[in-house]
């Protein structure tokens, strides 16, 4: 029994985040909404450094990596708003794909030349997919109408996703709100010395901190493919998006009438965490999962059942 | 990441449940708030420590059994499940125990801590006074040295346990000129000295669980300081800090909670409201979020990490789950929540547990001064007001 990551995955996911701080800041998302939402550079900067082949097979030339390994670079990915469908594509798709064994695209994936949008039936639109057109409130999020597959693995793998990308949002926001709160002044103090802000932020930093090992412990049952999974994925996409949706909107209000502004960068990550807060399965339709386990009796309640 | 468990760590389960199951009192104690409760539970500590549970955290030389973090979840678990009563040697378990043992004499550690885990001496503490409770710095007890004694005189509150407890612990302002922090001293004491009036406090629920403490000359031997004069502020957060940290509500309570939840729900399924519905499914995610998080930590302090300010998230996150799955019981209740007891003549537990969860967020140091260190230590916004 070891709740943690290992150096190797911690380091891994450290240097996502100096790659993407370096890289991938406000000033490119300002760029990205302005001249069309997708940039072929950005693309691949991420191929380069390894991430569309963390989760192919290493006799097919990837990196072999699971899923535990995944949520951390998600939750990255998350944080720095990427827009870019790496995690559709590398840890939703491939794994997807290998589970029906359809691998004659990895070396593509590999080379960046291949992202992959599967549709899914619990999705009435696919992003960076091909098809009709749809407007998305996040103007970075290029959405296309089209369902297709049925399949609860790809759900769960997309649910888990979400989850781990909103963690890293929710993360992003708090300490957006936070900075601003240090440096913005009123009756002669920062803003952020108030504890009617202070008790705000700590709420948000409460949800976040308890939503985190939710996620990674959804992302270790479905790795292991325990039968549990799919609870353990939907308490997870529950309790991601509902911090982040907390953290949303203390952001905004810590911000005052700047949050209601284009000009301040929250409202990129704050229309990132409206759309995954409804995307691969609703917050309803993920409570009524854990619902039906937990009150039904399939899923055990109570102590010595932590792990089951 | 490994969320299995060992065959070791099965088999100290199988060890914990089998024990348990053959000596948790089938009935619920009476409340550890009145003489015959505390009696009760003060027996019950004696049974745990005649098969050598009472401190399984301790090393094996003061009394315990040097488990690890890990089996330390591993008993809790256990202990929840079989529905064991409540501790009234916490005070000494998890917030003296740990501190004698970091910061006092040898001679002490052995007059103290084997009677401790034997449990025949419980102990109250004694932080707060009238004028000093969230500022805890503002406390104006004295204690004046005399020759080989100090000389306590003033007033404590809040002190839970203190009704029956055999021992009290707290700090006092050894130096009459120092401000705040300094010149504080962390000291013991016999609750019976002369000079130590007991006044018990009724509680909410009608019961006496804490006391005021008035001290006139109560003369206490120096070998009863623990830790330098002075340096009782150090030593008191230390205490502090297991208390918040993660020792003081381990997650098999609040999941144990969760399960009787779920299955007050599934018996009042019919008239319950979706909303509690949900209320009883997110309390089991909270419950498991908890646990997980705690997991989390102990892997972490296992490796040679520490907690900090990390540990008032854990009780801010705790002491409001705990009033919020009891509030939903009593909806689930309906008309019977008012019941002190069911028709049936069994206590109505989802009361009393609610009035003393109600205690939850204030008490270790209140959730707005939880939200103050989180703010401030962890997300680093500029303090104000704190000396």
């Amino acid at each position: 029994m070891d709740f943690r990551f290992t150096e190797d995955q911690l380091m891994l996911a450290d240097s996502v985040r100096d790659y993407l701080t370096g890289t991938h800041g406000p000033e490119v998302l300002r760029r990205l909404d302005a001249e069309g939402a997708r940039d072929p550079a950005i693309w691949n900067g991420l191929v380069e450094m390894g991430l569309t082949g963390l989760l192919v097979p290493e006799d097919q030339g990837g990196l072999g990596m699971g899923l535990v390994d995944a949520v951390l670079i998600a939750a990255e990915c998350g944080r720095a708003c990427v827009a870019e469908p790496l995690v559709d594509t590398a840890f939703v798709g491939v794994p997807w794909l290998a589970e029906i064994c359809d691998t004659a695209d990895f070396s593509a994936v590999l080379t960046g030349d291949r992202k992959i949008a599967i549709p899914h039936s619990i999705n009435p639109w696919v992003a960076d997919a091909d098809g009709e057109p749809l407007e998305s409130v996040d103007p970075l999020r290029k959405l296309a109408r089209g369902s297709g597959e049925d399949d609860p693995y790809l759900l769960d793998l997309g649910a888990l996703m979400s989850a781990a990308q909103l963690v890293g949002i929710a993360g992003a926001m708090l300490e957006q709100a936070t900075e601003y709160a240090k440096i913005r002044t009123q009756f002669g103090q920062p803003i952020g010395a108030f504890q009617a802000i202070k008790h705000q932020l700590a709420s948000c930093s409460v949800a976040i901190e308890f939503a985190k090992p939710v996620v990674w412990r959804a992302a270790d049952a479905l790795d292991n493919r325990l039968a549990s999974a799919p609870v353990h994925v939907s308490h997870a996409k529950v309790a991601a998006s509902d911090a982040a949706m907390l953290t949303a909107e203390t952001a905004i209000q810590v911000h005052g009438a700047m949050g209601y502004t284009y000009e301040v960068d929250l409202h990129f990550w704050m229309k990132r965490a409206w759309a995954l807060a409804g995307a691969w399965g609703s917050r309803a339709f993920h409570l009524a999962r854990v619902d039906a386990a937990v009150l039904g009796g399939a899923h055990p309640a109570g102590p010595a059942h932590t792990f089951d | 990441m490994d969320l299995n468990y060992t065959e070791e760590q099965k088999a100290f389960r199988a060890e914990v449940r089998a024990w348990m199951e053959a000596h948790v009192p089938r009935e619920p104690l009476v409340t550890l708030e009145c003489r015959e409760g505390f009696d009760q539970h003060v027996e019950w500590e004696r049974t745990l420590a005649s098969g050598n549970w009472g401190m399984v955290t301790w090393p094996e030389a003061y009394g315990g059994r040097g488990v690890d973090l890990i089996q330390w979840l591993i008993f809790e678990e256990e202990y929840f499940r079989a529905g064991g009563p409540n501790r009234a040697n916490q005070n000494g378990i998890f917030l003296l125990g740990p501190t004698i043992m970091e910061f006092g004499t040898d001679e002490q550690k052995a007059r103290f801590l084997p009677p401790m885990a034997r449990g025949e001496l419980i102990w109250a503490q004694a932080w707060s006074e009238p004028g000093a409770g969230s500022d805890m710095a503002a406390i104006q007890s004295r204690a004046v040295r005399d020759g080989d004694h100090y000389v306590l005189t003033g007033q404590k509150t809040w002190s839970s346990r203190a009704a029956f407890a055999d021992w009290g612990f707290g700090i006092f302002r050894t130096d009459p000129e120092s401000k705040r922090h300094k010149g504080l001293t962390f000291i013991l004491f016999d609750l019976n000295t002369p000079g130590i009036t007991r006044r018990p406090i009724r509680q909410l629920h009608g019961d006496t669980g804490f006391a005021e403490l008035f001290f006139d000359e109560v003369r206490v031997p120096v070998e009863n300081r623990l830790a330098g004069e002075g340096e009782g502020w150090n030593v008191a957060m230390a205490t502090a800090g297991f208390e918040r940290g993660l020792m003081l509500r381990s997650p098999g309570r609040f999941q144990a909670t969760a399960k009787r939840l779920v299955d007050l729900y599934r018996q009042h399924e019919a008239e319950a409201s979706p909303a509690a519905r949900e209320a009883v499914v997110q309390a089991w995610g909270a419950a498991q979020a908890y646990a997980y998080n705690t997991y989390a930590v102990a892997a972490k302090i296992m490796a040679g990490g520490k907690i900090g300010a990390e540990a008032s998230l854990n009780k801010i996150f705790w002491s409001e789950l705990d009033r919020s799955m009891h509030r939903t019981a009593l909806q689930l209740l309906g008309a019977a929540a008012e019941l002190k007891r069911f028709a049936d003549g069994s206590m109505n537990q989802w009361l009393e547990g609610y009035i003393f969860s109600l205690s939850g967020p204030i008490y270790a140091g209140s959730n707005e001064v939880q939200r103050n260190i989180t703010a401030e230590r962890l997300l680093g916004l500029p303090r104000v007001g704190a000396g």
